[in-house]
């Protein structure tokens, strides 16, 4: 497992990033997409993913609908038109943000 | 815990994780799955996400008075208002007037218990026949209690202890206490019929 404080940031951008390619998902369903997307590397903690959402639904970024599963209840999150706009400037945003690491991490001199 | 909103939530993510861990091992019981899925929610346990769910519903809850006092300022209820303000201002300079506030205020608090006890009533009702009670509700219900409850009987005391003469006053203080009436008055409407009706839409 790589270092979770690393990915800790990136929480909010990994769930909008998700719903933005799934249209609705539960939080166990995301938790075990992202564990398999990632191989295994990444597992977002319960502790942690469930504030996320919550916060994302405060903020109006997804809206919630809850539908009967067998006899449980469950809770699927979707992006909103807000969300899906959001959703498009955190990526960029981390795009840029891994660029900026890149030049960092592995800087490229020469000449150009 | 006895927020069904978050609970099912919660039961949900952990019924699935129960269940995937069964697969991986078939043998164990359901009590040491159960414990194995809670494990993962950290040493605090539920707490956090019940606490970061606290701060959104709060963060909402504002939202919706703030929404409210916005639209407070438009046409048919700013004339509400005033007429509370007038009625108020004129009605502290008859003589005599703090013997009917003092009444009026007692018949209010006592209509304010009765509304108290029922609501306490429904609630316990509520969680013996295991009713959903959700976090929004449950806490426009307590600031509901303990504003109205609080304010009615302080000015209840200080009006009766302090024998007030309302029409010794200069005009500037009837014009200050008649303002803090209208806005009591106003925010008193609000957390109470407001808050719930637009809780049910």
């Amino acid at each position: 497992m790589g270092n979770q404080k690393l990915y800790k940031g990136s929480l909010q951008t990994i769930i909008l990033k998700l719903l933005a390619s799934n249209t609705k998902m539960y939080g166990y369903e995301i938790t075990q997409k992202v564990k398999e997307l990632t191989k295994g590397e990444l597992k977002i903690t319960e502790g942690a993913l469930y504030p996320a959402l919550h916060k994302l639904e405060a903020d109006g970024l997804l809206d919630v609908e809850v539908a009967k599963v067998g006899n449980r209840l469950r809770k699927y999150y979707k992006l909103t038109e807000n969300g899906t706009r959001e959703t498009a400037s955190k990526l960029e945003e981390m795009q840029e943000f891994l660029k900026t690491m890149q030049h960092l991490v592995n800087p490229k001199f020469g000449l150009e | 815990m006895c927020h069904y909103d978050v609970q099912t939530e919660l039961v949900d993510h952990m019924a699935n994780d129960i269940e995937q861990i069964w697969l991986e091992y078939p043998k164990i019981t359901f009590e040491e799955a159960r414990d194995k899925s809670f494990k993962k929610f950290g040493v605090f346990g539920f707490m956090d996400v019940i606490e970061a769910k606290q701060k959104q519903m709060d963060k909402r809850y504002w939202k919706l008075l703030l929404r409210f006092a916005k639209e407070w300022f438009t046409l048919p209820k700013v004339i509400t208002t005033l007429l509370i303000f007038l009625a108020v201002f004129f009605l502290m300079q008859i003589p005599f007037v703090e013997i009917a506030i003092v009444s009026v205020l007692l018949i209010l608090v006592v209509f304010e218990m009765i509304a108290v006890y029922k609501i306490r009533k429904e609630h316990k009702a509520k969680e013996k026949t295991e009713e959903k009670i959700f976090l929004l509700e449950a806490m426009i219900g307590t600031t509901k209690n303990s504003f109205t409850g609080f304010t009615f009987i302080n000015l209840f005391n200080f009006i009766n202890l302090t024998k007030f003469d309302f029409s010794g006053l200069n005009v500037y203080w009837l014009v200050l206490i008649a303002l803090t009436v209208t806005v009591l008055v106003i925010f008193f409407y609000v957390v109470t019929m407001y808050c719930l009706k637009k809780l049910k839409n």
